[in-house]
């Protein structure tokens, strides 16, 4: 449990260097985001691994969960932010429950297909134990749903196997994971991350074509 | 003669290591007192040149100041001459990239000086996105006695002109004119990192986080990208570029290093892009180190030829290595710097320590090396006898001359007296910029924003 709360806690300052450094003077640099969403995916596949450990004789689990709306995006996702995955890669977990919402942390290294509307339907999780329902994907439109059973099964089946190869690179759907997590801020109190600038509140939620997050991901692409 | 030196002596029996028994003494300092840094004033680069005399650095803001030795006094041969301020100009300044709605910096990542040729100097100073080339000149004598022009640049009545005179020149008080020569720009979509002078001393190198441009130094509007490590597809970026440099004798040769720490060693006689180096220095990861962190520790932060050539040495976060060029397949011999750190990694990676990017350097005859570490601490290492020595850049020894006291960590358990428990460690006091003497045992330390200038003792 210790090792799954540092990892989170991880992902979370990890998220927010790449937000602050995307605000420094010269721009953003390649090699600290780059060192960032390293970071990022070993706290990710720490944390799945440390998941899988405990929740060993859960993993034959019904796969459709309803879903925390303040884990949501409300506005409409992006989809230029997503791209579809290539086989054996992991799904990305859903931000953290509950209590811990502004706190909770998704990594960015990895992400499934992912649906383009989101469902406000508040989830439980018979995995919830107050902080991990996010491991699970939510239970949102039919379509969805069913990739996300997918996405649930093989997430935990490859979680039991050892970290796939380095194949990805730094930024697969990093667009995806900030949007994640700025929703998550948005919509959550002042508890946010240890630092959060508030310059991040500030920024416009409903805007899909021109979020902050698809800037980002132009920032990042846009060499 | 009697020499207050031998008074010190009595204080300090012990021989401090490092570099042939070697006792480092404070000589100067330069830059503000006060504990209030301004950003401006941080020091991004330090550069000897290669004759000694002259000592280069770079700021964040911009601006480059240059040392001169003073010539040795003969009489007093206590220690070598001092360096004095030289020139200061304004190398970069801040820009703006409408296009990407980036701002410039016009920090000064690094300053290199070509080898002298005439009366003036030459040096490269980079910084995010442009190289410029500064001609450093001195003018000590001005034409004196125009006929049509007053002292002061007046021109004078014609009509009061009775007779003609011809000018000669005069001395005048010494004035060191910088100026830009060629301004090689628009080359680098990424962040220049390092830059280097061929062998040939026509050419020179400048690489960024993803390519390596080779420039002549005579032409500004062409470069030709020797190394391209981009993906076609940018979310498969796996490693950048971290540092590059020419082989100091063979024209032909240059390494870069990569922030999964390797070196790649690349021939341009091969081909024109040497995207298939010829050879990669690499060191299987020790299996009991690794950790969570493990892979951006060991990103390499500099790498540097010995003056030699047969050897390079490269600078990860926690350790020094020193590779044989005809070794691939791992170093000859790694210096661990702050072995200390490897279990506050993850403080370190919240206070954004982890990404800090330490330099190192030659002594002239490649006997010993030096590299940075936190707390204004400085670690040499002597190849040879493989002693080393912790040194501390502190204004509390500033009386010329003063022997420093070799400092010592304690890592754990009991803190002996005058160790220091790594908790207690300055990490915002970090000596990043170091660089010895091409001939000498004079090196210059720069912590946030002051030069320190030590010396061995001469007796």
């Amino acid at each position: 449990m210790e090792v799954q709360k540092e990892a989170q806690r991880i992902m979370t300052l990890s998220v927010w260097k790449m937000y602050h450094s995307r605000m420094q003077r010269g721009g953003l640099r390649l090699h600290r985001s780059l060192q960032l969403s390293l970071v990022m995916r070993s706290a990710r596949e720490l944390y799945l691994s440390a998941k899988v450990e405990a929740l060993e004789p859960e993993v034959s689990l019904p796969p459709a969960l309803p879903s925390d709306p303040r884990l949501h995006p409300p506005r409409e996702a992006e989809s230029t932010a997503e791209t579809a995955t290539p086989d054996g890669e992991h799904p990305s977990p859903e931000p953290m429950d509950t209590q811990e919402a502004p706190t909770a942390e998704e990594t960015s290294a990895y992400c499934g297909p992912r649906p383009a509307k989101v469902s406000r339907k508040r989830r439980s999780s018979s995995l919830s134990d107050g902080g991990d329902a996010g491991l699970v994907p939510s239970k949102k439109a039919r379509l969805e749903e069913k990739e996300e059973e997918e996405g649930a099964s093989s997430e935990v089946a490859d979680c039991l196997q050892p970290p796939p190869a380095q194949a990805e690179g730094a930024f697969p759907n990093l667009a995806r994971v900030l949007q994640r997590r700025f929703s998550g801020l948005l919509n959550c109190s002042p508890a946010a991350p240890p630092t959060a600038p508030p310059a991040c509140e500030a920024k416009p939620a409903c805007r899909p074509a021109d979020s902050m997050l698809n800037v980002l991901v132009r920032a990042v692409v846009a060499f | 003669m009697y020499s207050k030196l031998h008074e010190n002596n009595l204080n300090f029996p012990f021989r401090a290591g490092g570099g042939n028994d070697i006792q480092w003494c404070f000589s100067q300092v330069k830059g503000a007192v006060d504990d209030d840094v301004a950003e401006a004033d941080i020091i991004s680069t330090v550069e000897f040149n290669h004759s000694g005399e002259l000592l280069a650095t770079g700021d964040k803001g911009g601006r480059v100041v240059i040392f001169q030795q003073e010539q040795e006094n003969k009489i007093q041969s206590h220690s070598r001459g001092e360096y004095n301020v030289y020139s200061t100009f304004q190398s970069h300044e801040p820009e703006f990239d409408y296009l990407k709605s980036l701002e410039i910096e016009e920090k000064i990542n690094k300053i290199r000086w070509l080898p002298q040729k005439n009366a003036a100097q030459f040096l490269l100073s980079t910084n995010d996105k442009t190289i410029k080339l500064w001609k450093i000149s001195e003018r000590d004598k001005r034409p004196e006695g125009y006929n049509l022009k007053e002292e002061d640049g007046r021109y004078r009545d014609p009509t009061t002109v009775t007779t003609l005179r011809v000018p000669v020149f005069r001395p005048m008080d010494l004035m060191v004119e910088a100026s830009p020569r060629r301004i090689f720009a628009n080359a680098h979509t990424y962040h220049i990192n390092s830059i280097s002078i061929n062998s040939d001393y026509e050419t020179y190198l400048s690489a960024d986080d993803l390519r390596i441009n080779l420039w002549h130094l005579e032409i500004t509007d062409r470069s030709f990208n020797i190394v391209d490590i981009k993906p076609a597809n940018m979310e498969e970026l796996t490693e950048v570029i971290t540092a590059a440099e020419f082989h100091p004798n063979s024209c032909n040769t240059f390494v870069y290093s990569s922030s999964k720490g390797t070196i790649r060693l690349c021939d341009m006689r091969a081909s024109a892009l040497c995207d298939r180096h010829s050879k990669l220095f690499e060191e299987p990861e020790d299996p009991s180190n690794r950790s969570f962190f493990s892979e951006i520790i060991s990103s390499i932060s500099d790498v540097k030829f010995s003056h030699s050539g047969r050897y390079m040495m490269t600078r990860d976060y926690l350790s020094v290595k020193i590779w044989d060029l005809n070794m691939e397949n791992r170093p000859v011999e790694t210096y661990q710097v702050h072995e200390y750190l490897r279990s506050k990694l993850c403080s370190l990676y919240e206070n954004d320590c982890i990404f800090d990017k330490f330099e190192c350097c030659w002594n002239g005859s490649d006997s010993v090396v030096m590299t940075g570490s936190y707390n204004n601490f400085f670690r040499m290492f002597d190849r040879n006898t493989k002693r080393d020595i912790t040194l501390e850049a502190s204004r509390e020894n500033n009386k010329p001359r003063t022997v420093l006291k070799p400092r010592k960590v304690c890592a754990s358990g009991k803190r002996k007296k005058d160790e220091i428990s790594v908790d207690s460690l300055d990490f915002n006091k970090k000596i990043l910029h170091t660089a010895w003497h091409p001939k000498e045992n004079i090196i210059a330390v720069a912590t946030t924003n002051n030069l320190y200038i030590f010396q061995d003792k001469v007796n």
